[in-house]
């Protein structure tokens, strides 16, 4: 019994933890409705500004929370001025994509300085220890705690008493009517991001001081168990945030307490979903709280596609297809197989995301799918690798399509974060599910690619299967874009309800884009679980899910021959950069920012 | 003194009796250009740190090499390509070195995934892939142009295992790992060679790499009640757990593999680590002149710092390379077979290394055991904790 009480002493005290990232994101989530995945980067940012100002400087505690309070504000400042002001009046998934893009580019700044070397931070207070049932509990719990929960009593206090912060919710209910009431807005976000970043730049310090220890790899994490503890609260809701946050703390404890150490985050994630499901404005959204998107799909805004003509299109194919003719070397080949995954992966996504307006984050989790069913067929049961494949497309288009169906009745962001949790859960599954997926060890021994008795081994070959594979999709999916589907997939995104009144059922054509999209998207896992001959559940990461809606937003929502070209660009690039070494990371995601910035609607524009 | 191993040596002798005088010195084109070796490993992303460490291994044996007068007179050198650890990168690095007829060998890459799924490449393409961190049980079955001095966990862990149960006296004992491939594996062998020597498995634990709160975790370990706790850890996941468990009140005796030793080990721990116990490869005072010759370089070339594991492993990597092209010379087949024939290659690791050409691995790691004692690596005097 004494146990249980730990266990829920640990819970509230991560979910603690938690609390200051999530406050920081439900801030700006509120405001400018925006998921701000640089909220990790800043966090990283007040770390190392931390670590300089107490390993190098010797400040004490309130002059170092002072400090990294103000240096990170100002990166928030920065951040609105620069990375986010210029893209207000552009479509609604620009500035995420621009988030993505400048926390590449802070977590790679952040490394190039300090080297990617884990560093202590020592903590600044005493070392005392209060026993609390079988553990014992520290100053610094303490002081997280009391920034946690003064940090949102003072934010809501700010919202609900404050001019400004009267503006600020103004802004949020509505921009242009409170731009008409001569509301300042950009003065709004200024001071939402400056407040949010210092925040997050605290929290990043103080979790740092926590653990006496901060590394460039922490922003992810941040961030991911963020967005959950923030959902969970009711995205924009501040006191939600912290509620949300240890509730998800407790959850993760239970289920440590229960299961063990591996099912851990698999709790946090599921527990998403279901408040997702059942509640999807979080746990603490009062039933009058207007929906939390705009009722009709300007998450996707309409943009004018640049219309390539069809012999450009059949040249291009063409000389793609005799590439291998000409004197070109392996590794640009190579490159390309690449890239034809990707763009299989991208057409997946281009059409649940930008077809019928699902923005999905946990696309990886279909690769997955599609690459252990074929490898397992191909490996347990010989089924030649020509069908496995065939059959990790089937497997990921039935599962993907039901674990998905649940939050269909979700929209916007929503979906996003829903997606998100599925892909972790999908990964986490793969973790632990020995028997079937071999756990960590993971699936070695593939057989290489083979067609009808014939192995493909050499890049040439496989360069052409993968092309072909990726060209047959893709006309596929031009067909069925121009079909009635098509049309009802698109008048869905457009307006559901709409869409609903005109008869179409809307859980039937989501389900519809999903199978085909879930098709694309095993295939290209499959044909990679074949060429690199070892899976195992760290192959198809969050990573790959980012990277895949980043090319399918670069290539136009919903526009095939973006998707494609989108998923060249990005695996090329990194490839061009090679010769900038360790800077490369950095070098594209500044090439990324500008693109967001400059092309907003995607290079091909959205169909 | 008697802590280290010499099982090494006495095989050593005997592969060397057996490998006979199979020598084959390959004319080298006399060249100014360098022998180019390729490494294909992380730079950025979430493994950088690792291939920043690989880096200053290298550079040292680089160094070493070059001021014993290069190989045949000709330099060695290396070109590192950053995969981030990402096999769809580390595929088109295979194909980049395959193709470029200058490189003779490749080196890495860092985790299995990454590795593994460019193995095919670089046996289709006939170059050699030394895997040095690669302890993945299948990545020398990729072929026979995949070989590793990643010390096999089937050896490292029935020391770690025999330093807890019948060193330490440890009788009931949690097990705390990283849950990959590396972990588990790990985990299976040590669970293995405890058993063997009498000791019962309380509870095992796998946490996922980005795990930083183990809280929940040690009160699972306190409610199984062990004498003492194995971290199957790298540094920085087991730093945590070390402060984390004097945290919460666990006084137990605190056992961990190898791949903590490292001085960012001590710093991220604090006083939590002292009196933890490491079962290694090496140690500061080791009096083989070998670790000494590493260990006085390393502080020289990077201003006192001291080396780590992963340092250790990459500059024992380098000169096995150098002593393998010394062999086969700039031929990637004649590489190949070089690693057969190469033997009693001087090593921080090993001693003297020599490959088993069945499993393309090496066997017989030293052993040394080390307690942290005012905050620094110690030979364990014995005493108890």
């Amino acid at each position: 019994m004494s146990s249980w009480l730990d266990y829920t002493i640990n819970g509230l005290i991560v979910g603690n933890v938690y609390a200051l990232v999530a406050v920081g994101l439900a801030l700006i989530f509120g405001v400018s409705r925006l998921i701000n995945f640089a909220q990790g980067s800043i966090y990283l940012v007040g770390a190392y500004i931390g670590w300089v100002a107490v390993v190098q400087l010797h400040t004490p505690l309130p002059l170092t929370i002072i400090l990294v309070a103000a240096a990170a504000a100002l990166v928030g400042l920065i951040i609105e001025r620069f990375g986010l002001r210029p893209l207000q009046n552009s479509v609604r998934i620009a500035p995420l994509l621009a988030t993505i893009g400048i926390s590449f580019v802070l977590d790679q700044l952040v490394m190039l300085t300090f080297s990617p070397n884990p560093r202590a931070l020592p903590s600044q207070l005493p070392d005392v220890r209060f026993q609390i049932g079988g553990g014992t509990i520290g100053p610094l719990d303490l002081l997280i705690a009391g920034v946690g929960i003064t940090s949102a009593l003072l934010l809501f206090v700010f919202l609900r008493y404050s001019k400004l912060g009267w503006a600020v919710r103004a802004t949020a209910q509505d921009r242009d009517a409170a731009m008409q009431m001569g509301v300042d807005v950009n003065r709004v976000n200024q001071a939402v991001f400056g407040i949010a970043a210092a925040l997050g730049g605290v929290s990043g310090l103080l979790v740092g001081m926590y653990y006496n220890q901060i590394d460039t790899a922490m922003s992810l994490q941040a961030t991911l168990k963020g967005v959950v503890a923030e959902v969970v609260g009711g995205a924009g809701n501040v006191p939600g945030a912290v509620i949300g946050s240890l509730l998800l703390g407790l959850v993760e404890s239970y289920g440590v307490a229960v299961f063990g150490t591996s099912y851990r985050n698999l709790f946090a994630f599921l527990l998403l979903v279901v408040v997702l499901v059942l509640r999807p404005n979080g746990l603490f959204a009062s039933a009058r709280q207007a929906p939390p998107e705009p009722l009709t799909g300007t998450f996707i805004a309409p943009s004018r596609p640049v219309r390539i003509p069809r012999w450009v299109l059949l040249v291009a194919t063409g000389i793609f297809a005799v590439l291998p003719f000409f004197p070109v070397s392996f590794y640009v080949l190579q490159t390309l197989i690449n890239a034809w995954l990707l763009g299989m992966l991208a057409l997946s996504l281009t059409l649940v995301a930008g077809t019928i307006g699902q923005v999905s984050l946990g696309h990886a989790a279909l690769l997955a799918i599609g690459a252990y069913t074929s490898a397992l067929l191909s490996l347990t049961f010989a089924v030649p690798v020509g069908l496995a494949i065939i059959g990790g497309g089937l497997m990921s288009a039935a599962l993907g399509t039901a674990l998905i169906s649940p939050s269909f009745r979700l929209r916007g962001h929503y979906v996003s974060i829903a997606t998100l949790a599925i892909g972790e859960i999908v990964s986490l599954v793969i973790l632990n599910w020995e028997s079937v997926t071999r756990g960590p060890i993971g699936i070695s021994g593939i057989p290489p690619l083979s067609l009808f008795g014939y192995e493909l081994v050499s890049p040439i070959s496989i360069y052409w299967f993968s092309f072909i594979v990726m060209v047959v999709l893709a006309l596929l999916q031009g067909r069925l874009l121009g079909s009635h589907l098509g049309r009802s997939f698109r008048a869905i995104r457009d307006d559901d309800i709409a869409a609903r009144a005109y008869g179409l059922s809307l859980n039937r054509y989501k389900s519809l884009a999903f199978i085909f999209g879930g098709f694309a998207a095993g295939v290209s896992g499959g044909i990679a679980a074949h060429l690199y001959s070892y899976i195992n559940h760290e192959t198809f990461n969050t990573q790959q899910s980012i990277l895949a809606l980043t090319v399918v937003i670069l290539g136009g929502l919903g526009n095939v021959v973006g998707a494609i070209l989108g998923a060249v660009a990005l695996v090329g690039l990194p490839e061009v950069f090679r010769i900038a070494a360790e800077y490369r990371i950095l070098i594209y995601g500044i090439v990324l920012l500008l693109l967001v910035r400059f092309r907003p609607q995607g290079l091909l524009g959205t169909m | 003194m008697s802590n280290i191993d010499r099982r090494t040596l006495v095989r050593g002798s005997l592969a060397a009796m057996m490998a006979g005088a199979a020598f084959s010195r390959a004319a080298f084109a006399q060249s100014s250009e360098p022998i180019l070796l390729g490494v294909s490993g992380p730079l950025t992303g979430p493994n950088a740190q690792y291939g920043t460490q690989w880096k200053q291994g290298f550079d040292l044996a680089l160094d070493e090499i070059q001021s014993a007068g290069n190989i045949n007179g000709r330099k060695l050198a290396y070109s590192f390509e950053d995969s981030q650890s990402d096999p769809r990168q580390s595929v088109a690095i295979a194909q980049k070195f395959v193709s470029d007829p200058r490189i003779v060998m490749e080196l890495g890459d860092f985790s299995s995934p990454a590795s593994m799924a460019a193995s095919p490449i670089y046996q289709r393409g006939g170059l050699v892939q030394f895997g040095f961190t690669n302890s993945h049980p299948d990545f020398t079955k990729g072929g026979d142009f995949m070989w590793s001095t990643s010390v096999s966990q089937a050896d490292e862990q029935p020391l770690l295992a025999a330093y807890a149960v019948k060193r330490l006296g440890l009788k009931k004992l949690a097990v705390l790992h990283l849950n990959t491939d590396w972990g588990r594996t790990s985990r299976d062998y040590f669970v293995k060679a405890a058993k063997e020597h009498g000791a019962e498995i309380a509870v095992t634990e796998g946490y996922i790499a980005e795990e930083r709160d183990f809280r929940s975790t040690l009160v699972r370990v306190r409610d199984a009640n062990p004498d003492g706790l194995i971290l199957i850890s790298y540094y920085s996941d087991g730093a945590l757990i070390a402060r984390q468990a004097r945290q919460v009140g666990l006084k137990q005796v605190i056992c961990a593999a190898s791949s903590v030793y490292s001085p960012k080990f001590l710093e991220l721990g604090g006083e939590a680590v002292e009196d933890v116990h490491v079962g290694t490869r090496y140690f500061p005072e080791d009096p083989r002149p070998e670790v000494q010759k590493f260990i006085t370089g390393f502080k020289k070339k990077y201003n006192g710092l001291e080396p780590d594991a992963f340092n250790a492993y990459a500059y024992d990597a380098m000169n096995m390379a150098a002593a393998v092209v010394k062999i086969g010379g700039a031929d990637r087949r004649a590489i190949r077979d070089a690693f057969a024939k190469v033997k009693d290659v001087s090593s921080v690791i090993f001693g003297k290394a020599t490959f088993d050409v069945e499993s393309r691995r090496v066997k017989g790691a030293m052993n040394a055991e080390l307690v942290v004692r005012k905050g620094q690596f110690a030979l364990w005097d014995g005493k108890p904790t």
